[in-house]
C-alpha cells in the first residue's frame, strides 16, 4: 500500500509519463533500453521529490532530471545500435501509414534523433513549446546563445528532412 | 523550416508509448538505480569496507608477529588503508551532494567530469605509484631482516641488480597496463562521453 506521498508521486507521474517517455524514445534505441532509462527517470524524480517546493513548473522540474539522467548520469550496459537510415523510415511510413501528415511526424522523430544529444534535448523541449529562459536555465547557457542555437538545430533538421 | 512548423508536426501526432499503470510505477520506485552516480557510491562503499575488512585481518595478524620485516610492512599496509578510509569517505560525502534536481545539466556535466577524473586519477596513482613503493618498501623489510651487509653483498651482485630491476619493470608496466584497461572499462568511456557533452554546451 503506497503511503500518501509516495501516491501523489505515483499521480504525478501517471499524469506527465508522457514527457518522460519522449526522452526515453530521443535516448534510447530499443524498448529494454528505453524501459531501463524510464525507470531510471522515475527513480531519480522520486528522490528528489521530497526537495521539490513548487518554485519551479512541475514540468520544468521534470525536464531538468529526466534530461539530466538520460543525458549524463545513467550509465547503461553497451548496445550495439543500428543506425535507422531515412530510407527505412520512408519505407516503415509507406507499409503502414499513408497520411501525409504522419510521414512528416516520423521523419522528424528521426531528424532529432541524429542530432547531438545536446542539441536534441534542446529541440526536444522547443518543440514541447518550453520558452527559451526555460530551455536555458535547464541546458544552463544564456537565452541568446539559445537562440543562435536553435536556428542551427532548425537548419540541421531542414537538411535532414529535405535532403 | 520554421519552429512553428516543427512545434505543429510534432503535436499533431500520436507518438504511441505504451502507457504505464500506477503498479508499475509504483514498483519502480523500489528497483535500483543505475545512475553513475549511484555505481560510483556503490563501489566506493564495497571498497570502503573491502579496506575495513583486510584493515581488521591484516592488524590481527601484524599482532601475533614478532618484530622484524613482515611486522613493520604489514604496519605501513594498515597505515595506507587508513589514509584509504579517509579518502573514501570524503569520496561519499561529495557523491551524496550530487543531486541531479538542484542543478542545469552544464553544472551537473561538470560536477560528474571532475567526480570521474579525481576518482579515475587516484586509481591511477594508487596502481602505478603506491605498490611500486611498496613492492620496493617490502623487498627492502625483507632484505634488512637478513642482515644490511648480506643484502648489500647480494645488491652488488650484476646478476641480483639485474633480477630486481626485471621484476619491478614487469610488475610496473603490468600493474599499469591492467590499471588502465580497467579503469577505462569501467568508467573511461563514460567520462570521454561527458567530456564531448561538455564541449557540445561549451560550442
Amino acid at each position: 500500500m503506497a503511503s500518501g506521498e509516495e501516491q501523489r508521486f505515483i499521480n504525478l507521474i501517471n499524469e506527465h509519463q508522457g514527457l518522460i517517455h519522449k526522452i526515453c524514445f530521443m535516448y534510447e534505441h530499443d524498448s529494454d533500453a528505453r524501459n531501463d532509462l524510464f525507470q531510471e527517470i522515475v527513480l531519480q524524480l522520486w528522490r528528489s521529490f521530497p526537495s521539490f517546493r513548487g518554485e519551479a513548473k512541475i514540468t520544468t522540474w521534470m525536464y531538468r532530471i529526466a534530461l539530466n539522467t538520460a543525458i549524463s548520469g545513467f550509465r547503461k550496459q553497451t548496445r550495439l545500435v543500428k543506425t535507422e537510415d531515412l530510407q527505412e523510415v520512408h519505407m516503415n511510413i509507406s507499409d503502414s501509414w499513408a497520411d501525409d501528415r504522419e510521414e512528416d511526424f516520423q521523419k522528424l522523430q528521426w531528424a532529432v534523433r541524429q542530432l547531438p544529444e545536446i542539441e536534441r534535448a534542446m529541440i526536444m523541449m522547443a518543440l514541447e513549446e518550453v520558452p527559451y529562459d526555460e530551455i536555458a536555465e535547464t541546458i544552463g547557457i544564456t537565452q541568446n546563445n539559445v537562440r543562435v542555437r536553435m536556428n542551427r538545430i532548425r537548419e540541421k533538421l531542414r537538411k535532414l528532412m529535405c535532403p | 523550416m520554421e519552429l512553428e512548423e516543427l512545434q505543429s508536426i510534432w503535436k499533431h501526432n500520436d507518438p504511441g508509448f505504451q502507457l504505464k499503470d500506477e503498479n508499475e510505477i509504483a514498483l519502480m520506485l523500489k528497483g535500483n538505480s543505475q545512475s553513475i552516480v549511484d555505481k560510483l557510491k556503490r563501489s566506493v562503499w564495497f571498497e570502503l569496507i573491502f579496506t575495513f575488512v583486510a584493515g581488521l585481518a591484516l592488524l590481527i595478524y601484524a599482532l601475533t608477529l614478532p618484530s622484524g620485516a613482515l611486522k613493520w610492512t604489514s604496519v605501513s599496509i594498515l597505515l595506507l588503508f587508513v589514509a584509504y578510509s579517509f579518502y573514501y569517505i570524503k569520496k561519499l560525502t561529495l557523491l551524496r551532494q550530487y543531486n541531479p534536481a538542484g542543478e542545469n545539466i552544464r553544472v551537473s556535466l561538470e560536477r560528474l567530469t571532475n567526480d570521474l577524473t579525481s576518482y579515475l586519477r587516484f586509481y591511477k596513482r594508487s596502481y602505478t605509484v603506491l605498490y611500486p613503493i611498496y613492492f620496493v618498501l617490502g623487498l627492502m623489510f625483507g632484505a634488512l631482516e637478513r642482515g644490511p651487509d648480506k643484502f648489500i653483498n647480494n645488491l652488488s651482485q650484476p646478476r641480483t641488480i639485474i633480477y630486481l630491476l626485471v621484476v619491478a619493470l614487469v610488475f610496473f608496466f603490468c600493474s599499469t597496463w591492467v590499471t588502465n584497461w580497467y579503469l577505462k572499462k569501467l568508467y573511461g568511456n563514460h567520462l570521454e562521453k561527458l567530456r564531448t557533452l561538455l564541449n557540445d554546451i561549451h560550442q
